[in-house]
């Protein structure tokens, strides 16, 4: 056969492939490896069988050419033939056996002299060592050698910022603390017409910073998709309303506790990209917030008609029910989307909290030591850890969990909350209000989502006998809600202890008025009407 | 966008349709992406009333034991966060503003509520609505002071109001009186004056301002159960009917209509009917105060204190500022025996018309009680009673007889005396009379002032009963020991 002609079939098999007629491309490719027996083609021929999901065969004509340990893709290829098979020793021995530091640099011991053949025709392309090294992360992480997965994972964004894939694995599953994310990103080295993407990546890490630095990584983004690509306008405009990046913000008003924002902006994109997952995700929690059953249960019902083998839509339909407070079912459905992937830390935290809403401590415990052992940069099982030890009052050990906390995410305020609140359980005040102090220090802006921490912070205050800042604290408390019975208790209390009667029983009988049954107030009202009684008639009221 | 100030826009006009037949959320979906300041304001106002509306039914759907529940306005917190944009980059009109004062009070940030409402107030005097939430946050006349004000015709309207709320009622009768030499044929400021003088416990005046205003205008319901309340007061039976069948025949499903239907009841003797009607006024209007109150008075009269107590709560709940309720409270702790209680009500009303003697007595009583027992307050709070006119006449009675349990004589002399005097001034005779008389001729005897203990002794030989006896043997005592004076005495010297 003629040279024009192979090349002419060559198109053929490449047309078939873009066309996903997987059977005919590979007929041709067989027939022009047969004619060649070059290996390109033998590799045009495996990459067709792989793309027809006929891994074994692939693997199979990959092998039994020469080859396949010299030359990377050959490897690589008959690596990811291996990884359909499941068969995760073969795979990471085809692999080559490389060695990574903590700090996701790779030590080759002696693959030096493998040749690359026939690189693709792109400009650019994706590192080849890279995509190995995400090959491995993936392997070990099937293999459920969490350590080794993760230092793989790193090597493969270090080999090329252009691997998401690996920064997603990474970031989605918890892998890395919050400082551990942050040394990574800056560790990068992105090419130099590569900047927006260092910034698109520091929006993706957590976001507990504050407002204004968030803001701010956001805004620059913003402009520098403007400034950079001002040549070509439609890119400018995409890039400002890219759903990832949107999806970004709307986690990042998740976490500020703007539910009502969050919920807007999840609902815009969802209309726009219907079943873009980290989206889904965030919509169902802000939806949860809001008690919002409605929309979970249309989402859910949706979700688990298009995606019945997602861990996501069974997630969603535990939602629903955990936001009906029917907890036994949502108990199921948590650990309906945990069996089908592992991996998925809502589900595990969800199925920990369904289990605490109905106070079952124990095993909200091992679900929430499951997720803290499978996501090591999570701080949030191990923060609920905590708090289930301090319900059952083991205030140490609730204490040494909260620290832990505080180590892989310094920044959340919740982390300081908590330990202010084990701090006075403790009867530690001075040390309580300095934790609370810190929380008011760290949260991105006063809202009525922080209102428990300024109540902590006054309660704290009084039982230091600083009765004037407890009051302040109060009324600055009542200000973000005039709902809390413990806001009226507390100040009312306090200013009994100062002996200002009038004022402490009308302060708890606005707190008996938001729970008629409350004991405390009822006893101490009584006390303070007799007191107030006995202390006989105020002379400026009498001389008036 | 200034166009559509002065132009209304089509979808302003669309939205204001649906605004009018009540479909509040869908003239503000309407309005999404108008930012004209009128627009702006239709659509948040109209998220407000959605959420007031749901609020309303989650009430009803939700209602807890005592009738209240913890239903919210959910779209309080979303309307805040957007009006104080809206305020901080200054486009935000008086309306705006009012609405941002109101979406404050709901969420209990009053000292931004007063500032907001004053802004509001100030850029657009003629918005009443906006004076009386601002009013409803000057507590004390402290905070009503402290409000810079410009200068026009209806802050005196609004101080008129607020002293009259602030029980400040001769300064607000001045201002009243004022305005009506401009506004001469307002029923409104007539109504207000009779409120005031109402206050002032004028009921005469008050007849005369309600006669006058009703033949103005005739088919008036506002105001008009406080006429009822005089009417009640005077038990002026006919009269009372009469307005309860005309305010019936005008518009039954009224508030106003309905407390005065049940004052009429209430006369009557007919309580549960009474209670039927408070109950009716209080379902078209949750907020009507007197309502509450009245009711309360009810459920005290059919000896059902549980009942009443959480009336008169609501009452205070609405307006803390409302005496009535407060001692009503009181009143139905004493009932249930706990006087701690009844007294810290009784103060709070005292302190709120500190010139009514009832309230002092009724706190006097308190401290009377065997669980207080405070006897030298109790003194207080009479004395306190006597200087404020006390129409029953009991304080000082009471005083004079706490004092003699207290064994200081002269003081319970002195007010004994006074009581007399009042006594006779009034031309009233009773049990009081007698123990006055007595305690007087005992007193003067043991001071040996026998003239006066004689006139004393004599006088109680008008009354019949026991006293009647005692006199007489006092007499006879005192009559020998005179004549038997200067016989001891020469006995005493002669040896």
């Amino acid at each position: 056969m003629k040279e024009e002609q192979i090349e002419k079939l060559r198109g053929v098999v490449r047309d078939c492939v873009s066309k996903h007629l997987y059977s005919s491309a590979i007929f041709f490719a067989d027939k022009v490896a047969a004619f060649t027996n070059d290996p390109a083609d033998i590799y045009m021929q495996a990459q067709a069988l792989f793309l027809g999901r006929h891994y074994r065969r692939a693997f199979h004509l990959l092998n039994a050419s020469k080859i396949v340990l010299r030359d990377l893709r050959f490897r690589y290829l008959a690596a990811k033939c291996l990884e359909e098979l499941k068969e995760w020793d073969q795979c990471l021995s085809m692999l080559g056996d490389a060695r990574v530091d903590e700090h996701g640099n790779v030590y080759d011991t002696k693959d030096c002299n493998v040749m690359y053949l026939d690189k693709d025709g792109e400009d650019r392309e994706i590192n080849i060592s890279s995509a190995i090294c995400f090959l491995r992360g993936r392997a070990y992480e099937a293999l459920e050698n969490r350590a080794q997965a993760r230092q793989w994972y790193k090597a493969a964004i270090k080999a090329d910022p252009l691997c998401y894939e690996a920064l997603e694995c990474l970031i989605e599953n918890h892998m890395l603390a919050c400082e551990e994310e942050t040394s990574l990103l800056s560790s990068l080295q992105f090419g130099p017409e590569d900047g927006w993407l260092s910034s698109f990546y520091s929006c993706l890490i957590k976001k507990y910073d504050k407002e204004s630095v968030i803001e701010a990584k956001f805004r620059e983004l913003e402009k520098e998709s403007c400034n950079g690509n001002s040549t070509s306008p439609s890119f400018m405009h995409t890039l400002k309303n890219d759903t990832d990046l949107l999806a970004c913000k709307a986690e990042y008003y998740h976490q500020c506790g703007e539910y009502h924002k969050c919920f807007e902006l999840t609902s815009i994109l969802l209309e726009k990209d219907p079943f873009h997952l980290k989206c889904t995700l965030v919509h169902l929690a802000a939806a949860m917030e809001l008690g919002n059953s409605n929309e979970l249960y249309l989402m859910a019902c949706n979700l688990v008609k298009d995606y019945p083998q997602k861990a996501l839509s069974w997630f969603a339909v535990g939602c629903y029910y955990y936001c009906i407070k029917k907890y036994d079912q949502s108990r199921r459905y948590f650990s309906k989307a945990t069996s089908l992937d592992g991996t998925f830390a809502s589900a595990w935290i969800g199925y920990g909290n369904a289990y605490a809403a109905q106070e079952e401590g124990d095993q909200a415990m091992s679900a929430y030591r499951t997720a803290a052992r499978l996501f090591p940069g999570c701080h949030l099982p191990t923060l609920y850890i905590g708090m289930e030890y301090m319900r059952t009052h083991s205030y140490k050990l609730a204490e040494q969990f909260f620290m832990q906390a505080k180590t892989i995410c310094p920044s959340d305020p919740l982390v300081y909350n908590e330990l202010g609140v084990v701090a006075y359980n403790m009867k530690e005040y001075n040390k309580a209000v300095l934790w609370f102090e810190k929380t008011l220090a760290h949260i991105p802006s006063l809202s009525q989502l922080w209102e428990p921490t300024v109540v902590n912070l006054a309660h704290a205050y009084r039982k230091l006998k600083m009765y004037h800042e407890a009051t302040s604290c109060y009324e600055r408390a009542l200000t973000l809600s005039t709902r809390s019975l413990s806001t009226y208790a507390g100040l009312a209390y306090t200013y009994h202890l100062q002996d200002n009667f009038t004022a402490a029983i009308t302060h708890y009988h606005k707190a008996l008025w938001l729970k008629p049954d409350d004991q405390f107030c009822t006893e101490m009202l009584s006390l303070a009407i007799i007191d107030e009684g006995r202390s006989g008639i105020d002379p400026k009221m009498e001389f008036r | 966008m200034e166009e559509d100030e002065v132009v209304d826009g089509d979808f302003y006009l669309l939205a204001k349709s649906y605004f009018d037949c009540r479909e509040y959320r869908r003239a503000a979906h309407v309005l999404q992406d108008q930012t004209g300041k009128k627009a702006t304001f239709l659509r948040c106002y109209a998220l407000y009333l959605a959420g007031e509306k749901r609020k309303e039914e989650e009430m009803i759907e939700l209602e807890g034991p005592l009738g209240k529940s913890d239903a919210v306005n959910r779209e309080v917190a979303s309307l805040e966060r957007e009006l104080s944009i809206l305020r901080k980059n200054g486009i935000i009109d008086p309306f705006g503003l009012y609405l941002y004062g109101l979406v404050l009070i709901e969420k209990g940030n009053q000292n931004l509520a007063r500032t907001v409402l004053m802004e509001s107030v100030n850029s657009y005097p003629w918005n009443w609505s906006a004076w009386s939430e601002l009013q409803s946050l000057c507590t004390t006349i402290e905070i009503l002071n402290s409000l810079t004000l410009s200068n026009h015709w209806m802050k005196e309207f609004f101080l008129a109001s607020a002293y009259q709320e602030l029980r400040m009622h001769n300064e607000s009768l001045t201002k009243y009186e004022h305005l009506q030499n401009t506004f001469s044929f307002s029923n409104y400021i007539r109504a207000q004056i009779a409120k005031a003088q109402y206050c002032l416990r004028e009921f005469e005046q008050v007849e005369v301002i309600f006669e006058e205003l009703l033949r103005n205008d005739p088919y008036r319901v506002e105001d008009v159960d406080m006429y009822s309340n005089v009417l009640y007061a005077k038990e002026c039976f006919s009269a009372l009917s009469y307005l309860a069948h005309r305010v019936f025949m005008t518009d039954k499903y009224r508030p106003e209509s309905c407390c005065i239907i049940g004052n009429y009841y209430s006369l009557k003797g007919q309580h549960e009917k009474s209670v039927l009607y408070f109950r009716r006024a209080l379902k078209l209007n949750k907020n009507y105060l007197s309502a509450w109150t009245l009711m309360g008075h009810e459920y005290v009269e059919m000896k059902n204190t549980p009942a009443a107590i959480d009336a008169y709560r609501r009452a205070v709940d609405i307006n803390p500022r409302d005496y009535r309720a407060w001692y009503g409270l009181g009143q139905a702790y004493e009932m249930m025996g706990m006087p701690f209680y009844a007294l810290h009500y009784f103060k709070k009303s005292v302190f709120l018309q500190s010139n009514d003697s009832r309230l002092w007595i009724a706190m006097a009583q308190c401290y009377e009680t065997d669980q207080l027992h405070m006897l030298e307050e109790a003194i207080k709070c009479y004395r306190r009673a006597a200087s404020c006119n006390d129409r029953e006449a009991i304080a000082l009675h009471q005083l004079a007889k706490l004092h003699a349990e207290l064994g200081r004589s002269e003081e319970a002399a002195l007010y004994y005396k006074k009581d007399l005097e009042r006594m006779e001034a009034e031309e009233r005779e009773g049990p009081n009379m007698v123990e006055a008389l007595l305690f007087l001729a005992q007193h003067c005897r043991e001071q040996k002032r026998f003239e006066e203990a004689e006139v004393y002794c004599t006088r109680l030989l008008d009354y019949t009963g026991p006293e009647k006896e005692t006199a007489k043997s006092m007499l006879r005592g005192m009559r020998t020991a005179e004549s038997s004076f200067p016989l001891m005495d020469i006995e005493h010297f002669h040896p």
